[in-house]
């Protein structure tokens, strides 16, 4: 089966479009050059015409769009043109004073995926056969033809071919790949050639198809077929012209005695170059190349004078003095001259600059990797369909928003940053009770006979000793004794625990102990509830009592947990404390979640209850002094730098990251993250921190405490010999130990 | 909009030998299973299974939404989708559909079962639009 996306290549009853201001005629099937070459124009500047997208020298601004390629481009009613004919470089359409700060407004553009069996880039003779032998094969076939306004632009690695259509983007997924791309015709390179009026012999042909006259049309080289012209012959010389327009061609013969031919119009048969730009693009990925392209042609005599690359303006001269500066291969010379680098890639110039090469090494050099895209695309297209990550949403997601929540991402969650008054979120927690959406933390379950052995490997704390019902909380190091995550590890039964993580660690944290357990063969089972399981912290002096109120007859001890129902819904409850008052986390299925929020928040009416967001919450972990991994940290900070070496049990015979703990602490430190106060308003997080006028670190976190009265906050000193006084912000601050709030837990264990 | 329902059932972590000899109850009395991996089993509507793994983790699962797709939902939903889709069938096959982490199940006959976890309901619901 053939599947061919239905789009005619030019508009079947003709019609009007506007170039440069001018309603002009153009015929059924007419490309806007050929539009424009029917009356008497050129479509951009001068230059030899190919009109089959090989060259950059019809391009021009279509609809808005710069730079595109006006032979590839179907003639429609109403389409605008802007040709800039004194250097044939369509500027940018600007208007105004653009607001950069505006979002930008695009066209949506329709972005399609097919998988098919073979694709077959080219709908000439090489592509029909491999599709009709792929047809017979009973395989489904996608053949993309460009002159049907398919115009393949990229080939990654998948394979994926990206394809723009008029119809929007087309994104290819092949099993094969066939590149039928045929052969592209050699452009002359000689004083002149940027007169309008060259033509290729196939271009020729087709303007002669589309019943455009060529009026005293001179052919060099292989003539076209079935055009009236008259044969020139002898080596090109030169095209004479005035206006912009040839007037003449001059060629040699083989003495050197010149002759000069008048003429209206060259039609140039040079040669051929293999259409392989996609091939050359492709890389390691598998793909076959059929017919032309993959064809060996001679390559054009080398050139002597003239422009070499119409799409830069590099020439002869500037390849020379290139290359007696020492750049001598192709890819030094193309980045020297800019030669090959212009909107067409070296599909004019490329067999020109191998040949200049070879008749200086001896040797042809190969042709250089292509780069995406083969054709001028916009940021839109390019973008189509590529999506940013999928942030989650808690199932509590609605509820935040009914209560004003400011959400933003935060760990590949959406979560709530305040409830407008993030103040009074705070003092709730201080002084009665709270709610605060944790949901995003992650949660894996692990069971099986070496649990033990294999948590005992995997974290530097003991675990053997967590009795069933009592918890522990730990540090997740990498081999190198850096700090990745952190959590809570909750004994669930003899061989089956919990394990919690940050919400922007867990997924990390999970492929890690999948690994080693992997890796170390032993027996445990793995599964993340992460996102089916919802929890809600219930924080503050009260919160106890707003859980007996909830049907909790048991209220488990600091860093015990308990399974029970709480108002009707069945939860894990651990105890445990991030905002140093007493706190329970209620872990549930994700269907009950609402039902249970809105439980909480009824029953602690009369207790002052409102839900905290995360604005709140930095302000209350930082008075109590903990670290948030990835806020404070950085990707090398080990215990001794966080001042975490609580976390870490030295009289383990091993555990992933000891042996570099052992190492490095032999060694002196020249960073600690420590705890700072301060008078005045709050630094803002990323301030640096001076010593003697010099910097010294980075504030990663800071609170103006209205409880303590002043300014507490953690930062980095990393210089050593770490000092007591800092300056912030031109103010003194003073290193102070933490916890600043409570130092002996009494409320988190109240 | 794609309307995307909660599924519920059972999920079986289990030794594979374990898994595969499994036996299931549940609404319907044979419930569809989805192996997402060899030793992870969700059971479709799964109310009770017997698992010869005394080590095995078993939890009722209500973290998935899903719809399930005619032949032509399917075509709209893979023209959205980097992935080919496995020849074999039945197949669960699991990827990134409009870049949102999804599941297909892919039966013998019938319509296909597009699966996410719930928590990327919204966004995948939006993308496919």
């Amino acid at each position: 089966m053939t599947d061919r996306a239905a789009v005619a290549p030019g508009n079947a009853v003709g019609g009007r479009i506007v170039v440069d201001g001018q309603p002009i005629d153009f015929g059924p099937g007419d490309s806007v050059a050929i539009a424009v070459v029917r009356v008497g124009e050129v479509p951009a500047r001068g230059g030899t015409l190919c009109l089959a997208g090989d060259c950059g020298n019809c391009v021009a601004q279509v609809d808005g769009m710069a730079w595109v390629r006006t032979c590839q481009t179907a003639a429609r009613p109403g389409l605008t043109v802007v040709r800039h004919p004194a250097d044939g470089l369509p500027t940018l359409p600007v208007t105004g004073s653009p607001d950069v700060t505006a979002v930008p407004v695009e066209r949506e553009i329709a972005v399609r995926r097919v998988h098919v069996d073979v694709a077959i880039v080219g709908g000439g003779s090489s592509g029909r056969a491999a599709a009709a032998a792929a047809e017979r094969d009973g395989k489904k076939v996608l053949v993309l033809d460009a002159s049907a306004g398919e115009d393949v632009v990229a080939v990654y690695a998948g394979p994926t071919l990206i394809v723009r259509t008029p119809d929007g983007m087309l994104h290819v997924e092949p099993h094969e790949t066939v590149i039928a791309t045929g052969a592209a015709e050699i452009h002359p390179v000689c004083p002149g050639s940027g007169l309008a009026g060259l033509l290729t012999a196939r271009a020729a042909e087709r303007l002669h198809a589309a019943g455009i006259d060529l009026p005293d049309a001179v052919a060099i080289g292989t003539p076209p077929e079935g055009v009236p012209c008259t044969r020139v012959e002898g080596r090109l010389v030169r095209f004479e012209g005035a206006d912009g327009r040839v007037m003449a061609v001059v060629t040699a013969d083989s003495v050197g005695v010149e002759t000069t031919t008048p003429c209206s119009t060259v039609l140039l048969g040079l040669g051929r170059a293999p259409r392989d730009l996609l091939a050359r693009m492709a890389g390691a990925v598998p793909l076959r190349v059929a017919g032309s392209a993959a064809e060996e042609h001679p390559l054009p005599p080398p050139t002597t004078t003239g422009i070499v690359c119409p799409c830069s303006g590099a020439t002869v001269d500037d390849l020379q003095v290139a290359w007696d500066k020492g750049f001598q291969e192709l890819e030094l010379l193309k980045r020297a001259t800019l030669a090959c680098l212009g909107t067409c890639q070296g599909g004019a110039c490329l067999p020109h600059v191998r040949s200049w090469i070879a008749a200086r090494t001896g040797e042809v050099p190969a042709p250089f990797t292509a780069r995406p895209a083969a054709r001028q695309i916009t940021m839109a297209e390019a973008a189509a369909d590529t999506w940013v990550d999928a942030f989650r949403r808690t199932p509590l997601h609605d509820e935040h928003l009914a209560l004003g929540a400011q959400m933003d991402r935060f760990g590949g969650w959406w979560r709530p940053w305040h409830y407008g008054d993030p103040v009074a979120e705070y003092w709730a927690v201080r002084e009665a009770v709270s709610l605060g959406d944790v949901s995003t933390l992650g949660k894996l379950v692990v069971s099986g006979p070496d649990v033990v052995e294999a948590l005992e490997r995997l974290y530097p704390c003991h675990v053997a000793d967590i009795k069933t019902g009592r918890s522990r909380y730990a540090l997740l190091l990498n081999e190198r004794g850096h700090v990745m995550d952190d959590g809570m590890i909750v004994r669930d039964a003899e061989t089956r625990f919990v394990l919690t993580f940050t919400s922007s660690g867990a997924a990390n944290a999970e492929m890690w102990i999948r690994d080693w357990i992997d890796t170390w063969g032993l027996r445990v089972h793995i599964l993340d509830r992460t996102m089916s399981l919802a929890a809600i912290n219930v924080t503050g002096p009260l919160a106890g009592t707003l859980l007996s109120r909830a049907g909790l007859t048991e209220v488990p001890r600091f860093l015990g947990h308990v399974r029970a129902e709480v108002a009707g819904v069945p939860c894990h409850v651990m105890r445990l404390s991030f905002t140093g008052e007493a706190s329970f986390e209620l872990h549930h299925p994700v269907d009950r979640s609402v039902e249970l929020w809105r439980a909480l928040k009824d029953l602690g009416r009369d207790l002052g209850i409102r839900p905290h967001g995360l604005q709140a919450l930095q302000a209350l972990r930082l008075e109590k002094g903990h670290v948030i991994i990835g806020m404070d940290t950085e990707l090398d900070s080990t215990p001794r730098r966080l001042g975490m070496d609580f976390a870490v049990r030295m009289d383990k015979p091993w555990f992933v990251g000891r042996t570099s703990l052992e190492r490095t602490a032999k060694l002196p430190d020249h960073r600690r993250l420590h705890g700072f106060t301060m008078s005045g308003p709050a630094p803002m997080d990323g301030s640096p921190i001076r010593s003697g006028g010099e910097i010294v670190g980075h504030v990663t976190g800071s609170w103006a405490s209205p409880l303590l009265g002043h300014v507490v906050l953690l930062g980095w000193q990393k210089r050593a010999p770490f000092v007591d006084r800092v300056e912030i912000d031109g103010r003194e601050a003073l290193v102070s130990a933490t916890p600043f709030y409570d130092p002996e837990g009494a409320r988190a264990r109240a | 909009m794609l309307a995307l329902e909660r599924l519920r059932g059972l999920r079986v972590v289990a030794d594979p030998a374990a898994l595969d000899a499994a036996r299931w109850d549940g609404d319907p009395a044979e419930p569809v299973v989805l192996r997402f991996a060899p030793d992870d089993a969700f059971g479709l509507g799964a109310r009770a299974v017997k698992v010869d793994d005394e080590h095995a983790i078993m939890e009722p699962e209500v973290g998935f939404v899903g719809a399930w797709l005619s032949p032509a939902a399917l075509d709209d939903v893979l023209s959205r989708t980097e992935w080919p889709l496995p020849a074999a069938r039945p197949a669960l096959a699991q990827g990134l559909i409009a870049g949102v982490p999804a599941k297909l199940w892919l039966p013998t006959e019938g319509d296909a079962l597009l699966l996410t976890a719930a928590a990327h309901a919204d966004e995948l619901g939006m993308r496919l639009r």
